[in-house]
């Protein structure tokens, strides 16, 4: 908490890169936390006399369904703002999970070296070996469908990318004169990576993050796509796809409105851990 | 390394609640005969002695039958791998066209006004997956404009030519069918475009920032005292150490790449290991999953292997003396 509160968010907040890429992600946010209030429908909801029907801009809209209906005569606004709910939890649990065991690690890695460095290191090496959808395909067959485990597979598969790159930061820090003073006066092992370490990466740590957001989104609509994800029942964006896939002929716009849900979230996740990037690392900042 | 890869994937694996029996044996079996299965199938043994039937079969390339296509997982790999290395190859390529294209054009607008332009564009670009660009682009050049087909490898009044090599584009050819040739490479654009065009920012900005840390180094500017044109020192003096960091990244980027051709064949009906994969999960096939896991791992270090032997090649530093 100290680390978080010492970053220059002033200096952030001041850049147009972390103000759209934040106000993309709290639209989607809003959209994620008010979808029970706001879809107009029952996101389950089949009204097969009134099915693929177009967006209101388009010729032969019914204004009940303001972005028109699927195939099953399902409200695709509605679909898309209970989606958003699944995108946004999958997208804050996972990474911050995904945080928790590859920052802990790193530092781990990084302060102690040696020994303890070798092993994280060829535990990365090996889960590095695996694609990513390859692996969370492999563990969501274990862990079976659900939102929880798509998480679980997440955190299981993208720690590494918080480990690999934190280490080397860590390592960096490591050589610094403060670090051997902080030893010196007898700090604890714990005090010195809270206390000194922690705040000289919490830049990078909130950059990755907001980077590790928006992949989550994606590992989600892939393993949805794929089948691998959410039960039936729930609407995510993913399973809108595969779904509009099959009509794909008669109307486009089934398959679009979820491909630019997904993308207007993960630009959104993507400007702002680029703008915090250039922002919150003072070698950075002069740049930005 | 694969040793500990294989590890982890048998550990996995056998983790999973469902029964992989459940779909070899008849619903009418009885107990006994289902048991006798599985002891065939070696799946009563304790985990230790099964993860070691396995390995000392796969140092023989022999990874079990497939419980759902009853054929050697073997063969099934021979048959669906090089079409998923032929896509992957031209992806990469496609990748480090707009890659290298991308990262020059970057770096050149840099301090003018079009650079912020530029760079948003490019996260943008990198903000929509492999896989949503697969299917924008069949929505928009297979759909809407219907000028590339957009499943399978070759268009129906063709028939497979016998396979010499596996890989289709090389089949054709051999064959003597310059036709064939054109339908399976019309057939690979735009799965090929959306793989690559997926996986081309990163390789833009790694290469842009590069750029900028080596045209902050003294001989640059050396080089412009001595009155040397720019292109020059881009192309001569620049180019040969910025590409340097930019390899690095490639490699790790190649390994994601093969890692997506998964859902691109998935997208495209295209018969490569990919779409094996994802129908060996729905159907729980465990030993093809597990082999087709292992082969990916064996294609991603066997990239990043190649990357490192192209880097030492080209940086000076780590070459023997």
């Amino acid at each position: 908490m100290i680390a978080l509160a010492s970053l220059d968010w002033r200096a952030a907040a001041r850049s147009p890169r972390v103000l759209i890429g934040a106000v993309l992600a709290l639209a989607v946010v809003g959209c994620a936390l008010l979808a029970p209030w706001i879809a107009p429908h029952d996101p389950e909801d089949q009204n097969l006399v009134a099915s693929l029907l177009p967006p209101f801009w388009v010729e032969g809209a019914d204004p009940a369904y303001l972005l028109g209906t699927d195939g099953l005569g399902r409200c695709v606004l509605s679909r898309l703002l209970y989606g958003a709910r699944v995108a946004v939890y999958v997208a804050v649990t996972a990474s911050i999970g995904a945080m928790l065991i590859g920052g802990t690690l790193a530092h781990l890695a990084g302060y102690f070296g040696g020994r303890v460095d070798w092993l994280i290191g060829r535990a990365v090496d090996v889960w590095m070996s695996f694609p990513p959808v390859v692996l969370s395909l492999i563990l969501m067959v274990a862990l079976g469908v659900g939102v929880n485990n798509v998480v679980l597979a997440i955190v299981l598969v993208d720690w590494t990318r918080f480990c690999r790159v934190l280490r080397s930061e860590v390592v960096v820090v490591m050589h610094r004169d403060y670090i051997a003073a902080a030893r010196l006066v007898g700090f604890s092992h714990l005090q010195v990576i809270v206390r000194e370490l922690l705040p000289a990466t919490a830049p990078l740590l909130v950059t990755l993050l907001s980077l590790e957001m928006g992949i989550a989104v994606v590992v989600e609509a892939i393993l949805s796509f794929v089948g691998m994800s959410v039960e039936a029942n729930v609407p995510a964006w993913g399973v809108m796809i595969a779904d509009a896939r099959t009509t794909m002929y008669q109307t486009a716009w089934n398959i679009v409105l979820p491909i630019l849900a997904v993308f207007v979230t993960v630009l959104g996740f993507n400007l702002l851990g680029d703008g915090l990037r250039r922002t919150l690392d003072p070698r950075l900042a002069r740049g930005a | 390394m694969l040793l500990a890869v294989s590890v982890l994937l048998f550990v996995v694996l056998r983790l999973i609640p469902v029964d992989p029996l459940a779909l070899s044996v008849s619903p009418n079996a009885t107990v006994e005969e289902i048991e006798k299965i599985r002891h065939e199938m070696g799946f009563d043994r304790p985990i230790v002695a099964q993860y070691w039937l396995w390995l000392k079969g796969a140092l023989r390339f022999d990874f079990g039958r497939s419980i759902y296509h009853r054929e050697s997982v073997a063969s099934l790999i021979a048959r669906t791998l090089p079409a998923s290395i032929e896509l992957a190859a031209l992806a990469i390529l496609v990748a480090t066209v707009l890659g290298l294209a991308g990262g020059l054009t970057l770096f050149h607008v840099r301090g003018t006004r079009k650079e912020p332009v530029l760079d948003v564009a490019s996260i943008a670009i990198l903000s929509l997956p492999e896989f949503l660009w697969g299917l924008f682009f069949i929505l928009l050049f297979g759909v809407h404009w219907a000028l590339l087909p957009f499943t399978g490898r070759l268009s129906p009044e063709y028939s497979m030519p016998a396979a010499r090599t596996g890989f289709l584009l090389l089949d054709t050819l051999l064959a003597g069918r310059p036709d064939m040739f054109a339908d399976a490479m019309l057939h690979m654009i735009l799965p090929a475009l959306a793989l690559g065009v997926g996986f081309s920012p990163a390789i833009m900005r790694v290469l842009r920032s590069s750029l900028q840390d080596v045209y902050a180094e003294d001989y640059i500017r050396q080089a412009r005292l001595r009155g040397i044109g720019e292109v020059q020192i881009l192309l001569r003096h620049a180019a040969k150490n910025a590409i340097l960091p930019a390899l690095t990244l490639m490699g790790v980027q190649f390994g994601f790449l093969f890692g997506g051709t998964l859902l691109i064949e998935l997208i495209y009906s295209y018969p490569g290991m990919g779409n094996m994969m994802v129908e060996a999960v729905r159907n729980a096939d465990l030993p093809v999953i597990q082999a087709v896991g292992l082969v990916y791992c064996i294609a991603v270090l066997s990239i990043n292997g190649l990357v490192d032997a192209a880097y030492s090649m080209l940086n000076p530093k780590l070459r023997p003396r």
